[in-house]
């Protein structure tokens, strides 16, 4: 108890203590009705937890286990884990999985290197550095839906990408027509939203490095990239992580583009998990196998959460 | 200002140095601008001309060759968009209304009572509410439908009132506000309902409006969401609505644009106001 009391308020900490102690005299009627405003304070949230997370996550979990037939006449019949097995029997769902795998290998490093790069660049003291740093953060105000279709035309193969890319002495590229490199086109909309929103935050971890440690560098008489790696990262992991985790927890929901913009195509080459599971709901009309692709894309989210939650966690004890 | 042989071409050094780094700076910063002009620009010139500046690259791809508002007319007079805004609007305002309620609710109860459990009661919430709800809002949707919640604002508002990160925040800053607050006010004979929602919550304009915007934004970019309870136009968001003029008209750029900055005004000045609003509540912390 006394070693945790060394936190970075340790005065509310000890004002709080204090403040309770005389409580403890009248405690008796007084803690009773504590527990009863405790429970009914927080009933409201906990009747939304079961409703709205815990009854439709074991709803699909039951859901994956049964087999219903077309038609829904005869009654849908357990089934084990046959979903699942028929799924990854099926190499067009494997192939979704590890696409989803491969795409959070890619954009998640890629975003959050360039918010790292521009969080260090826009922390420098240059001219109205503000501006610049203003201007990377528009694209967060656009709703997705909203940068999708204008990607969507910007990637057209009559688009101005292509006209720039032309002027510039290339040749015009099939973007999100080609299978190879529809995903690249997602990707490359999906990070003019993502970097400059994981950059706030990135921002603001680095302007909690005390400045006698760029100080202390330049004594030493450390150079730009040595100070980058010996002293800004080090100091910046905790953000760093939390980024990470919290920029790979978004990505594998990621839905709004694939469905305006490619529909999974072409050739399957944009199907991400979130898309397939909607897909094979709606799409195919396979509640049971959707529910089974859900469970999926759940346990994988459940393991990210938990990562996250650890980190937010830590963020909170002080350095 | 002693001058050294060595400092002069020191400053020159660091001179060039931040020339550099300020033409990235400009450089990157305009290309993530960019976009966002060409949307603004294309959402006030006629539609036909988004498609012929297109390509080769000139600078009429930002430069209009007349300003019109035609496509804002189109999309809030002749489509269904200015409904689909009005929906959008009721959705967020009665999720803030209740979630906030909620949350504030929750994160009292958790940062002022000890109860055994406390904590765990606290990470599970959370973490289940930082699950996204992308996840689960397949099966979540076939539950609501056949619980009758389909083509229903309750069915679209419910699922945005909780929000984990909701309730973090004003957890966190509930447990700055010192108990002898809360003590004072109970000799004064408040009731614990009043304690948490005019002593608590007027100490906490900052944690509320973050809180309010989570839960506001949340609702006003949700699409999964809706597109799977909602068949009724009548009753459709305006992303939806947005997505649908996408697919319905070929190429009518100049109302998807128009739409896009609909859409991303709309926030903005309700951030604006909700600043206004609850900076005013907030009376300011410490203890003296």
């Amino acid at each position: 108890m006394a070693s945790s009391t060394v936190t970075s308020e340790p005065v509310v900490a000890k004002r709080r203590r204090a403040g309770r102690r005389p409580e403890a005299g009248r405690q008796r009627p007084g803690r009773r009705q504590e527990l009863m405003w405790a429970a009914i304070f927080l009933s409201p949230a906990i009747v939304a937890l079961v409703v709205l997370r815990v009854v439709p996550t074991v709803g699909a979990v039951v859901q994956s286990l049964y087999k219903a037939f077309p038609g829904g006449i005869i009654p849908a019949t357990f089934h084990g884990l046959g979903n699942y097995e028929s799924l990854f029997a099926d190499p067009n769902f494997v192939s979704t999985i590890v696409r989803t795998l491969v795409f959070n290998a890619i954009i998640n490093p890629f975003q959050i290197v360039l918010a790292l790069l521009l969080a260090v660049l826009f922390t420098q003291k240059i001219p109205a550095v503000g501006v610049w740093r203003t201007l990377v953060f528009i694209p967060i105000t656009v709703p997705i839906v909203g940068s999708s279709i204008a990607w969507g035309a910007a990637l057209n193969p009559e688009g101005p990408v292509n006209a720039l890319i032309s002027a510039l002495g290339g040749n015009p590229q099939p973007f999100l027509t080609s299978p190879d490199q529809a995903l690249a086109g997602i990707i490359m909309l999906a990070s003019w939203i993502g970097i400059g929103y994981w950059m706030l935050f990135l921002i603001s971890g680095l302007q909690a490095i005390p400045e006698e440690l760029y100080d202390a560098a330049k004594i030493d008489r450390a150079g730009p990239i040595r100070t980058f790696f010996s002293i800004t990262i080090p100091m910046l992991k905790r953000p760093l992580l939390f980024v990470l985790v919290a920029d790979t927890v978004a990505n594998f929901v990621l839905f709004v583009p694939v469905q305006l913009l490619t529909q999974g195509g072409p050739q399957n080459s944009t199907t991400l998990l979130m898309f397939d599971a909607y897909r094979t709901t709606y799409g195919y009309g396979s509640r049971n196998l959707g529910a089974a692709e859900v469970v999926i894309l759940t346990v994988i989210m459940i393991f990210f959460v938990l990562l996250q939650f650890r980190l937010l966690r830590e963020e909170r004890t002080p350095r | 200002m002693t001058t050294t042989p060595a400092l002069p071409v020191r400053t020159r050094r660091v001179k060039t140095s931040t020339v550099v780094l300020t033409a990235v700076a400009v450089i990157v910063g305009a290309g993530f601008v960019l976009p966002a002009i060409w949307i603004l620009i294309g959402s006030f010139r006629p539609n036909a001309e988004i498609l012929t500046t297109m390509s080769p690259l000139s600078w009429h791809l930002v430069i209009p060759s007349e300003v019109t508002f035609e496509n804002y007319v189109h999309l809030l007079v002749d489509s269904g968009f200015a409904r689909a805004l009005l929906n959008s609007f009721i959705v967020c305002i009665a999720s803030v209304a209740i979630g906030l309620a909620m949350s504030a609710m929750a994160a009292y109860a958790l940062a002022v009572y000890q109860f055994p459990g406390r904590n765990l009661i606290f990470a599970v919430i959370v973490i289940s509410f930082m699950v996204p709800f992308e996840a689960i809002a397949i099966p979540l949707a076939q539950q609501f439908t056949d619980w009758g919640l389909g083509n229903t604002m309750t069915g679209l508002i419910l699922p945005g009132v909780a929000n984990g990160l909701a309730i973090f925040n004003l957890r966190q800053y509930f447990l700055g506000i010192p108990q002898s607050y809360r003590e004072a006010a109970m000799i004064d004979g408040a009731s614990e309902p009043r304690i948490l929602f005019s002593l608590y919550a007027r100490l906490s304009g900052p944690a509320l409006t973050n809180s309010a915007l989570l839960i506001f934004l949340g609702q006003w970019t949700a699409f999964l969401w809706p597109l799977l309870i909602v068949s009724d136009q009548k009753l459709q968001l305006a992303p939806v609505a947005l997505a649908g003029t996408f697919g319905e008209h070929a190429a009518d750029y100049g109302q998807n644009f128009a739409g896009t900055i609909v859409l991303t005004l709309v926030p903005a000045v309700s951030m604006f106001v909700l600043q206004r609003f609850f900076g005013r509540l907030s009376i300011g912390s410490g203890e003296k």
